[in-house]
């Protein structure tokens, strides 16, 4: 599965918010992270504390700040800044964002812009491969033997950084966090023994 | 929705029938017929601004207590997490140990794979069973020291110095490996079990582990929201008597 969109909405208007999010929420993979008024103290940190794919601004929650607030934002190259916008919005303001939904448009066509606005995104990720690659599978054997990621570096000959990283790739493929977990998925799939198991240390 | 206290009970529980535990935890049990909110917690003695601070917080992820924080007392919200601990040591992990039995005692093949599920279930429930004992054993009776201190004005040097060492702020963070087994048992049961025959007992399986989730994850809420900000409170009057 490709990894979820995060969207950050800043709006002050009700409505307008319930109704972006209940826009996002039609797309597959995407959702609604949190929602702004947009006078809130340390705006632009909160917002990218949640390391959103994208932010969709109402100019006007942001009132004065708004210049600031869009400088910081742009510095973000990763993040897709969608200005909320009407028909008669000023040039300048217009000028700002990269991506825009009117907010005058009709349900069908705004979905259009925003998976338009996702769309890029989605294709620019690589393929997903859940499968666990032999040195995986040789280093989930070590975990299930009970040695620490000390021992492992040692016997596979790598740093313990690259055990580690080798660790976290096992836990998001497989989706299993504890050893115990990942014990049981090795029994079940006979990649170690259970007489080896038992006599871990 | 907002639970207020001239609701019918029955209709909330329509609303939202996860509640039906939480009730059970206050002594209701079903068959009330068309009585309010109030006229219950009144017949059976409970404190009635409790009953709807917990029932709304655990309704509804977005409720704040504010308004209700001071009107009770924490022994009482004490005594309703120990019932809570008590009905999931008493009734819910039992009733899934059971279902994962019968799963096993139902497979012919596969029969090493359901023992290592059992296996990892039971493993879960140390783990779950211990840190509930932590709670009940160093956690909880400390909140009523806090409180039994504060009400007779009396503070023993003793507790000041715990109150130094030990905050309940510390407490929070206690939570997450429980959760990750329980994590684990999902989706081993979901992407990893081989396919057996009874699929209809892996579903309530299933589903009894993710109620139970839910029913972690409130009550860690209740604890985090509820108990954890009023007991800071008290920490602070206790080291502000003391100066």
């Amino acid at each position: 599965m490709a990894k979820a969109t995060r969207v950050i909405i800043i709006e002050q208007a009700y409505l307008l918010a319930a109704g972006l999010e209940a826009l996002v929420g039609e797309l597959h993979g995407v959702y609604v992270e949190h929602v702004y008024h947009g006078s809130e103290p340390n705006l632009t940190e909160k917002v990218l504390g949640h390391k959103p794919d994208i932010i969709i601004v109402d100019p006007n929650s942001l009132g004065e700040q708004f210049f600031s607030i869009m400088k910081a934002f742009q510095n973000e190259t990763d993040i897709k800044v969608v200005g909320l916008l009407s028909d008669n919005a000023p040039n300048p303001i217009k000028g700002r964002f990269s991506h825009q939904l009117n907010r005058n448009h009709c349900k069908f066509d705004l979905l259009e812009d925003l998976k338009k606005i996702i769309g890029n995104d989605l294709e620019k990720k690589p393929s997903h491969n859940q499968k666990l690659s032999n040195r995986e599978i040789e280093l989930l054997k070590q975990v299930c033997l009970g040695l620490t990621n000390q021992e492992i570096a040692d016997k596979l000959f790598l740093s313990v950084h690259t055990v580690m990283t080798h660790r976290k790739n096992i836990t998001k493929k497989l989706g299993i966090k504890t050893v115990s977990g990942l014990t049981v998925y090795a029994l079940m799939n006979n990649l170690v023994d259970i007489r080896e198991v038992e006599n871990r240390g | 929705m907002l639970i207020e206290k001239d609701m019918n009970l029955a209709d909330v529980l329509h609303h939202d029938h996860n509640l039906i535990p939480v009730i059970n935890r206050f002594g209701i049990k079903l068959g009330f017929g068309d009585s309010t909110i109030e006229e219950i917690c009144s017949d059976l003695n409970i404190n009635l601004d409790f009953f709807l601070t917990i029932t709304n917080t655990y309704h509804d992820p977005r409720y704040f207590a504010n308004s209700h924080l001071k009107s009770f007392d924490v022994y009482l919200l004490v005594d309703y997490l120990k019932q809570t601990h008590k009905n999931y040591l008493n009734d819910r992990i039992p009733y899934i140990a059971r279902l994962i039995k019968q799963l096993m005692e139902d497979t012919t093949e596969h029969k090493a794979s359901m023992k290592l599920l059992e296996n990892f279930y039971k493993e879960y429930v140390n783990e779950l069973t211990r840190h509930i004992e932590r709670e009940e054993k160093v956690v909880y009776p400390y909140v009523l020291k806090l409180e039994k201190a504060i009400d007779t004005a009396v503070f023993p040097d003793e507790l000041t110095h715990q109150v130094k060492t030990y905050s309940i702020t510390d407490y929070e963070k206690e939570h997450e490996n429980v959760e990750e087994k329980l994590f684990d048992l999902k989706n081993i049961i979901i992407k990893y079990l081989p396919p057996t025959s009874n699929q209809n007992l892996c579903f309530s399986i299933i589903h009894e582990l993710f109620i139970l989730e839910k029913d972690l994850n409130e009550h860690a809420r209740i604890e985090d929201t509820i108990l954890v900000p009023k007991v800071e409170s008290m920490e602070y009057v206790i080291l502000n008597n003391k100066n």
